[in-house]
């Protein structure tokens, strides 16, 4: 009986007990639950490196700056320390590194890195933050932070947490010395953080502005001073700078322009486009506005030998230290523009709304006393109507290389609008001596262009001083052809007239000599106003074609060639001068000598005047 | 006899164990565990703010202009009620905060009271709103005492059910103000969100008023009890209340706001419920 009554008892409580293990809240797999994927830890440095985390110094930095220090720190057993180096230090003039994961995190979960730091001095680092991984460095952010010599803890917000689902780049800084002198700093708790109270956010580009860009086809530009802001807990903005890869970038007319995802903005067509951003959703404060103007053709490349230039704007040269190309002198000034555009790797200075503009290069003055031009391509862009003007005016700051106090000076000089061209690359050489009220160019530092707004679209490209060397450093180019085929009055290469007098008294004031260049033979004329070549035997040069001549003049502005035949009949031609470039090679046709009889050529002439070097003077077909 | 007896036993257990089972079966999956003690269950007046445009002028007022010394802390706004300051709109109550020149103010608001129009001794008040942000912003859901026991501040009272700093973005206050314990020295408790903002979302800040008690609620969490044991004066919370929405911008509680401070700023307000 007794057993009865038990055994139904422990049945009865056995049967309810599997009743509820077996019926209740039995859960499924939830549609919510996540297969195992890139790890989700937030930890970097807690007490040591987070697992599978390494070290990476930049090449250049002090590579022993990182220790773990177990005395400094803000809890827990140990924190990071960094010791920057004094300026100079032959072993790494500044502190940084990468700190990286083996295998990438998901970091989408998380809102900001956080960590604890303080320094020995309230030292500003320079750049601090995360996503460098020595790779595509695709989600890099970076911020800068002033250090207390107490513990405070610092939040960097990661601008869209969606984009990180397998980040290796988990912290990176760079910090140079404070006023030359090393520190060092610590920072503790480094670790990826869910504060949930960071909000409010707002992307920026271009430095939030509404940029307005008139430019070309094949004109790049780039969006840049990317940034995002967020609302801290604290009440206080956090501004990081970011990564092209966060923001997705739109252009209103991709015929126009297109824009990459790097922000690299390609001009491809005439007309208008706009080019906007968005990060995570939330559109950027800031645009370019893209008024392209269609094709360009680059101004021509200048020929000056570098050692002859002082480049103040060309791509051909090294440019001197220059302040700004646009001063921007409100409130009378009009001007917009200034040297940022670049077409297919041409840099031009593009001025609209002219007026009046300067560029300024005081830093240090130019010393041009050597320079005898001022070299500048203008385009104009509008309209050239009677009376328009543009002159150029060259300021120099006197022997205090400041501007004012009573030792300025300036020039100007005036090109007129019948000079300059609408669509087309105009090159002027102004000799720096007509710049009359100039009394020194041994402090140059500015140069306007002055239209007072009779023309007012302009662009500009290799504005620079230049030299002509007076006597060239090379020899004149060795003549190819064949001998046969020639008859020379003066050359190296060939077998020259017998007799031929090379300074007939004729009464010139020129002086002739011969100085050997670089080895070969030439002939010198200082001080030319005119000077003859009596042929040895009369020549007829009928067969030949050309007249060819090297010549070379650093500081003439007229230079004539005659054929002088029997009677006397003498036919002039015009040789362009001064030789900006070197050694000129001159093919003259001989019909430009007519009526000169070819068949019974007796004397060469040259008028004009300068220092004037000739070689390889020579008939040939 | 006795044997029957047993088995009749034996039978009633099984069953009260077989019920127990299927107690236990048909509690096992509860796991709510919440226990809600609401007195004051009887709505009175609400404003769910659904009807496009202006607020409903049957429970609203205005306050214009910048009051005595900017309404006595020296506050920047000038309150008008301009659509640019207050609207309904999408089912939310709108109240925008703007930096503008506007008759000798630099900013401009807007403030609504139910004086006059809706008062009410005891009960349960709240508001479902959302947070402006930024330094200097000052969003408050308040109420003041009638003249029936006396007729000037702080001897009418004055129950802050919330007040915000905008560049304390996680933090909101509920205070009491009366006779001896006024400005300074009202008797006050913050609530500090910890992983997140008031800024970012809605939130529902509420007292239940009793005739010795006032408790301050945000969201589900009771945070603070006010009672005549704790106020340093006379309990004044014992005749007819009003109710004030307002957003000022600076002032003597919060600063000024500086060049940082985002505008316009907007204080929303997705219904007022009043219940006994």
């Amino acid at each position: 009986m007794k057993t009865r009554k038990y055994i139904y008892t422990k049945i009865a409580f056995l049967l309810g007990f599997v009743f509820i293990v077996t019926v209740s809240c039995e859960r499924d797999l939830s549609s919510e639950a996540e297969l195992a994927g890139y790890s989700k830890a937030g930890d970097v440095f807690i007490d040591g490196f987070t697992g599978g985390l390494d070290y990476y110094p930049f090449g250049d930095s002090y590579f022993k700056a990182f220790t773990v220090d177990a005395e400094t720190k803000y809890d827990g057993t140990a924190a990071m320390r960094f010791d920057v180096p004094n300026v100079g230090d032959p072993t790494g003039a500044y502190a940084g590194a990468i700190f990286r994961l083996e295998t990438g995190r998901d970091l989408s979960g998380y809102d900001a890195l956080t960590f604890w730091a303080k320094g020995t001095t309230g030292g500003t680092i320079n750049e601090i933050g995360f996503g460098q991984d020595f790779g595509e460095n695709k989600y890099q952010v970076s911020t800068s932070f002033q250090l207390t010599t107490y513990w405070k803890k610092y939040i960097i917000p990661i601008p869209d947490a969606s984009k990180l689902t397998q980040e290796k780049g988990m912290f990176w800084y760079a910090e140079g010395p404070e006023n030359g002198m090393g520190y060092s700093f610590w920072i503790d708790d480094l670790q990826f953080e869910k504060l949930g109270t960071i909000a409010q956010p707002r992307p920026s580009i271009l430095g939030g502005k509404d940029v307005v860009q008139q430019t070309f086809i094949g004109s790049n530009i780039t969006v840049n001073q990317l940034t995002q802001t967020f609302n801290l807990a604290t009440g206080i903005d956090q501004t990081v700078s970011v990564a092209p890869a966060y923001f997705v970038f739109t252009s209103s007319n991709p015929s126009v322009a297109t824009v990459n995802e790097l922000g690299k903005v390609s001009i491809i067509g005439t007309g208008n486009a706009i080019i906007t951003a968005k990060l995570g959703g939330v559109t950027a404060k800031g645009s370019i506005s893209i008024q392209s103007l269609g094709d360009f053709t680059p101004a021509p490349t200048p020929t000056n030998n570098a050692s002859n230039v002082i480049s103040i704007f060309s791509d051909a040269y090294t440019n001197v230290p220059v302040e700004y190309y646009n001063g921007y002198y409100a409130p009378y000034q009009t001007t917009q523009g200034q040297a940022d555009i670049n077409i297919n790797g041409d840099n031009i200075i593009k001025y609209s709304q002219l007026n009046f503009v300067a560029s300024q290069f005081s830093q240090p003055t130019v010393d041009a006393s050597q320079m005898s031009y001022l070299h500048v391509d203008i385009q104009v862009e509008s309209q050239i109507n009677p009376g328009a003007y543009i002159k150029v005016q060259l300021g120099d700051f006197g022997d205090d290389g400041v501007y004012g106090g009573n030792n300025d000076s300036n020039g100007v000089y005036t090109i007129p609008g019948s000079a300059l061209s609408k669509g087309n690359w105009i090159g002027f050489n102004i000799p720096i001596s007509a710049l009359t009220g100039l009394t020194s160019r041994a402090h140059l530092a500015q140069i306007f262009f002055i239209s007072d707004a009779t023309i007012t679209d302009i662009l500009v490209d290799n504005m620079y001083f230049y030299k002509v060397p007076t006597a060239p450093t090379v020899a004149a180019p060795i003549p190819m052809v064949s001998a046969a085929n020639v008859i020379s009055v003066f050359s190296d290469a060939y077998t020259n007239i017998a007799g031929t007098d090379l300074n007939p008294g004729w009464g010139q004031a020129t002086v002739v000599t011969q100085v050997p260049i670089a080895g070969n033979n030439t002939l010198k004329y200082a001080g030319l106003n005119y000077q003859g070549i009596q042929l040895g035997t009369a020549q007829n040069v009928s067969a030949m074609t050309y007249l060819h001549i090297d010549y070379f003049t650093g500081n003439s502005n007229a230079l004539n060639a005659y054929l002088i035949s029997t009677g006397p009949v003498e036919k002039a031609k015009a040789l362009a001068v001064p030789t900006s470039s070197g050694w000129v090679s001159l093919e003259i046709p001989l019909s430009n000598f007519s009526p000169v009889n070819l068949a019974n050529v007796i004397q060469l002439k040259f008028d004009g005047n300068g220092d004037i070097y000739l070689d390889n003077i020579y008939f040939h077909n | 006899m006795i044997h029957q007896f047993k088995i009749k036993a034996n039978t009633v257990l099984r069953k009260v164990f077989f019920l127990f089972t299927l107690l236990l079966l048909a509690s096992s999956c509860d796991t709510d565990e919440t226990q809600t003690v609401v007195k004051f269950k009887n709505l009175v007046m609400q404003d769910e703010f659904d009807a496009a445009g202006a607020p409903n002028s049957s429970i609203w007022n205005y306050n214009i202009g910048n009051g005595d010394n900017g309404w006595g802390n020296n506050e920047l706004q000038y309150y008008t009620d301009r659509p640019e300051n207050i609207k309904v709109e999408g089912g939310m109550l709108h109240i925008i905060a703007n930096k503008e020149s506007f008759l000798g103010s630099g900013y401009t608001s807007a403030k609504i009271l139910t004086k006059g129009k809706f008062e009410q001794k005891y009960g349960r008040f709240e508001a479902r709103i959302k947070l402006p942000w930024g330094q200097g912003l000052w969003p408050a859901f308040w109420m003041l005492g009638d003249t029936s026991n006396a007729s000037v501040w702080p001897e009418i009272g004055e129950i802050d059910i919330m007040e915000n700093r905008g560049q304390e973005p996680t933090l909101v206050n509920g205070t009491v103000h009366g006779p001896g314990y006024s400005g300074g020295e009202s008797i006050t408790k913050a609530y500090g969100l910890k992983n997140n903002r008031f800024d970012t979302d809605f939130h529902i800040f509420g007292i239940e008023w009793g005739e010795n008690y006032i408790n301050f609620y945000i969201d589900d969490v009771l945070y603070n009890q006010i009672t005549p044991a704790n106020v340093t004066g006379n309990w004044v919370f014992d005749h007819p209340f009003y109710i004030i929405i307002n957003l000022a911008v600076g002032g003597n509680y919060v600063g000024s706001p500086n060049t940082n401070t985002v505008f316009p700023q907007t204080m929303l307000v997705d219904y007022v419920r009043v219940y006994q």
